[in-house]
């Protein structure tokens, strides 16, 4: 029996992804459940693909396949049905491993715990990714692999962290009403090597709101290091597999990116820090390493550090002294070369994206995720349908502007008006309705002469005939009444079936405002 | 030298420029061949008006390649040729640039052409292991440069993929091992053309594989094959340094002036090991761009306690009389006594030798190579554009320092040359002080076949 075996697999994986996936709570109501069933954030449709979708075709362009996708307990079943079904074949060498953890909307546990809990899983050095990042074409993670694996070899680095350049729409298309922009916090970096220096924490804020302090050690290491309060943090960390047990000695810490990272980032130039965790950073280990080369590298010079061994330039005066000393210093061919190691740096490195090359956003607040969609909107040209069933849902008096998006199976009744809107899958909009830089889920229902301007409808929401929505954001399943109107509203289902009186009242409240408007 | 900017634009025909080193008559006959390319030139640039987005550069350079054929072989600096070359070359510039105007310029750089650029490192094809994906990014990004560090980076790396392999069923490792290999070297090749030392580094592995015991259990094959990189590592490299270190400190007196030209590892280690005897001496660093080599020598030597001198390539006349031994490192020597070494080394050897000033190679056995080399155009490396090398100081801003590629400026950075025998005094092996022409033999005295 002769098997056709195939050549020797190599057992060694490189790096492997941990995606992180959230409830989304600056998305509600969008991820708000729709009666018992959740609304995963990943599955958020942008363009009328899922968020996830793009991470995922990102990690498989870079050759990465194993991915460790860690989402709620809640969200696991329509995760996973995601994962298998025949949408998510295009990736196919990917091999995603669904890993749920107990959360409850209310009681939040933080990515540390998070990472802290499945750090068995991780064997290998690993990429951290959040489930909201959307790629720039521009920047592919090859890139911010390639950084690590130089650095991490020729340096000792630890870890290196990509941030971008927030974009700024021209006219704020979203309302203030939905909540907060995120501010961007203010990092120090050195822009030659490409290094993170220090990230301003909350902790850091509550004790000295005015100021910075930065150690002088940072400075004399990096003279020409910046400051930018406009760089965004994209939440990818790829880090050396050591760092999850540094991660394991430090229980207090809660989130990564606001409290781990930054202390991460300090060993480099705190000496004291440095002798504490470089064990632990960057342990001695069987693997071999390049140390014998680099010494023998003609672009590698030895780091002038500031140990009291290095002796001074020989004075006339004190020869015979000067002979021992550098006696020590000159390593011996033989018995120094195996020891000594040049000492690891433990840099972080940073990839910095530069809004100029190319747009991205992480689309984890409602501003952004509306961002997004317009962006990708900007880029497709809208042309009907080409299969005849499609075709014949969509009347030929219905007006679509060039810069929208239709979903499949979708129905457009004669004189309905869209323009700049993303519209899902299986949705019926009315006649004669006005839909202007929306984004509408799947399954919804418009009704006739409905107008709705810069909204975002969950999935399954109903608007009733003759509706006003501007600005507003709805949960799935929401149903507006007829001639109802809102404006910079997040309606929420939970408002309209817990009291239909107060609610109704409301109603009625905002409906005399926008009278008067 | 030619006047090559101020020369009349007048047709060929008429009296000549007798800037070449080369002989009147044979300049003429270049010049003619040259404007019957550029008349061709300007047949094909017509037919073809689409102005194509390609750095144009005047199709004088195909005059100087055609100028290099014809022109006396020199095994020289290749500075040296280039400069020859460039003569002509300014004169036909003048009447090309003006008769071929804007248009047209379709044609890159003839030079060098044979080599090309190094290409980023995409995507592995296969399974590489994740060792060797390192060492390609560190090759192309300069991070791991020079013939020794090279070779043994190499070497280290296939430590970890041999550990690494499993052998498959119905196969023996002895034969399969070498087929694992292949495609992870090709990977190397790919981001930086091999060097000499690793290849024959590789040889010796390869030799070792296929010598391999069919009956040792995997794990102990695998661990004497890595035994036996340790000891070629530890023979042919840090032993022989030390040899060398010995003989070549020997040649180095007190009160020697010694000039050594951007950074070689066994240069280096020579002279900190002098320095560690106890002889005074100083040191003349001499460097130039891209690579900034020696300052890093400097920073290394002046923080042991040696005094050194620095000074950039063509400040080199004027110290040269003061040297009293010129120290050389090597890429690889051949066996018609070449040796090729960073680029510029040629020109501090001849000039060395015009001064009577002894030039003393240091180089390891594993650096031969069994072929002959005549130029260094035939095989060559261009580095790669761009600030790679980290060598303006802080205070200047990088982007502007760093030279791009322009419409009408192609950027060149050959990184080796070829220093002929005849400026050689003395090659210090481990084997012995040999005369250049004599490198052949070592082979026959050491017994072996390299």
């Amino acid at each position: 029996m002769d098997f056709d075996e195939s050549s020797a697999q190599l057992a060694v994986r490189e790096f492997s992804v941990v995606l992180l996936s959230g409830f989304g709570n600056e998305l509600l109501p969008l991820t708000g459940n729709h009666g018992d069933d959740p609304c995963p954030k990943p599955l958020l449709l942008i363009a009328n693909k899922p968020m996830i979708e793009y991470v995922l075709s990102w990690i498989e362009q870079s050759g990465v396949r194993d991915v460790l996708l860690i989402c709620p307990a809640a969200h696991r079943a329509p995760l996973s049905h995601y994962i298998n079904s025949d949408s998510s074949a295009s990736f196919p060498s990917l091999r995603i491993d669904l890993q749920p953890y107990e959360e409850s909307q209310d009681l939040s546990v933080g990515t540390c715990a998070i990472l802290r809990h499945f750090a068995a899983r991780i064997q290998q050095d690993f990429v951290l990714l959040p489930c909201d990042f959307v790629p720039p074409p521009s920047l592919s993670l090859t890139q911010i692999l390639n950084k690590f694996r130089t650095e991490s070899t020729y340096d000792g680095a630890i870890a290196t962290a990509c941030f971008y350049e927030s974009h700024k729409p021209e006219k704020p298309a979203s309302s203030d009403e939905w909540g907060p922009l995120p501010t961007p916090v203010p990092i120090v970096w050195d822009e030659r090597s490409g290094t993170l220096l220090y990230v301003d924490t909350p902790e850091d804020v509550d004790k000295n709101g005015e100021e910075i302090e930065l150690r002088m050690s940072l400075l004399s290491k990096y003279p020409r290091a910046r400051l930018s309060a406009s760089l965004l943090d994209s939440h990818i960390y790829v880090c050396r597999r050591h760092v999850l047990d540094a991660l394991h000695r430090k229980p207090r810490f809660d989130s990564i990116r606001e409290e781990f990272i930054p202390w991460l980032c300090k060993p480099q130039y705190q000496r004291t820090r440095q002798e504490k965790y470089a064990a632990v950073l960057s342990p001695v280990t069987n693997a071999a390493s390049q140390g014998l080369a680099l010494r023998h590298s003609t672009l590698h010079a030895k780091p002038l550090d500031d140990r009291p061994r290095r002796p001074a330039p020989s004075f006339p005066g004190d020869e015979g002294q000067n002979e021992e000393n550098l006696r020590s210093v000159v390593p011996s061919p033989v018995d120094g070369d195996e020891g000594e190691e040049p000492p690891a740096s433990l840099r972080v490195g940073l990839v910095v994206h530069k809004a100029s090359a190319g747009y991205t956003a992480r689309a984890n607040n409602l501003h952004a995720y509306l961002d997004l969609n317009r962006h990708f909107l900007s880029q497709a040209t809208y042309s009907l349908p080409s299969d005849p069933e499609n075709r014949v849902l969509i009347d030929h008096k219905a007006q679509i502007s060039s810069d929208s998006m239709i979903g499949r199976s979708t129905r457009v009744e004669e004189r309905a008006s869209i323009k700049k809107s993303v519209i899902g899958k299986h949705c019926v909009i009315g006649k004669m309705a006005k839909i202007v830089g929306c984004v509408i889920l799947d399954h919804c229902v418009i009704g006739d002469g409905a107008k709705l301007d810069g909204c975002i409808l969950g999935a399954n929401t109903k608007v009733g005939e003759k509706a006003e929505l501007s600005k507003c954001v709805t949960q799935a399943g929401y149903e507006v009444g007829i001639g109802e109107s809102f404006k910079n509203d997040k309606l929420d289902v939970s408002d309209w079936t817990a009291g239909a009186g107060s609610s109704g009242e409301e109603e009625e409240d905002d409906s005399e405002e926008d009278d008067s408007e | 030298m030619s006047p090559g900017p101020s020369l009349p634009v007048q047709p060929p025909n008429g009296p000549q420029p007798n800037g070449e080193p080369s002989s009147g008559p044979r300049s003429q006959k270049s010049m003619t061949k040259a404007e019957r390319r550029e008349l061709q030139e300007r047949q094909r640039a017509a037919k073809a008006a689409k102005p194509t987005a390609a750095p144009g550069a005047p199709n004088a350079k195909q005059a100087a390649k055609s100028n290099q054929p014809t022109a006396a072989p020199k095994k020289g600096p290749d500075s040296g040729a280039a400069a020859a070359a460039k003569t002509p070359k300014d004169a036909k510039a003048a009447t090309a640039v003006a008769s071929e105007g804007v248009a047209g310029k379709a044609h890159g750089l003839r030079i060098f052409s044979h080599f090309g650029l190094p290409k980023p490192v995409s995507a592995a094809k296969g399974d590489i292991h994740p060792a060797v994906v390192r060492l390609a990014l560190q090759f192309s990004n300069f991070k791991i440069t020079g013939a020794n560090a090279r070779c043994i980076a190499t070497l280290t790396a296939f430590k970890t993929v041999i550990q690494d392999y499993a052998t498959p069923p119905n196969n023996t490792l002895s034969r399969h091992l070498m087929t694992h290999l292949s495609p992870q070297i090709s990977h190397l090749v790919a981001a930086r053309p091999m060097s000499v030392t690793m290849g024959n580094a590789i040889r010796q592995l390869k030799l070792e594989i296929s010598g391999s015991d069919i009956d040792l259990p995997e794990q102990d094959a695998k661990d004497a094959l890595c035994q036996k990189i340790d000891n070629y590592i530890r023979d042919r490299i840090i032993i022989a340094d030390q040899v060398i270190e010995e003989t070549a400190g020997n040649k180095i007196k007190d009160g020697d002036v010694v000039l050594t030209y951007a950074r070689s590892s066994v240069v280096e280690k020579v002279l900190l090991g002098a320095h560690s005897e106890g002889r005074q001496f100083s040191v003349i660093i001499v460097d130039s761009r891209p690579m900034l080599e020696g300052k890093r020598l400097l920073s290394v030597l002046s923080s042991a306690g040696i005094q050194c001198t620095y000074l950039l390539l063509p400040a080199l006349g004027s110290v040269i009389s003061e040297v009293s031994t010129v120290f050389l490192g090597a890429h690889s020597i051949h066996s018609n006594g070449a040796v090729y070494a960073r680029a510029g080394t040629a020109l501090v050897a001849m000039l060395a030798k015009q001064h009577s000033v002894p030039v003393v190679v240091c180089c390891e056995t594993y650096k031969f190579s069994e072929g002959v080399q005549l130029d260094s155009f035939t095989k060559n490396e261009l580095a790669p554009v761009g600030d790679l090398f980290s060598s303006f100081p802080l205070t200047k801003p990088r982007e502007a320092l760093t030279l791009h590629k322009g419409p009408n400026l192609e950027i060149l950075n050959p990184l080796y040359d070829l220093t002929p025998p005849t400026s050689i005094t003395a090659v210090v092996t481990e084997v012995g002080v040999i005369p250049p022409n004599s490198i052949s033999s070592i082979p026959l005295a050491l017994g072996r076949l390299l």
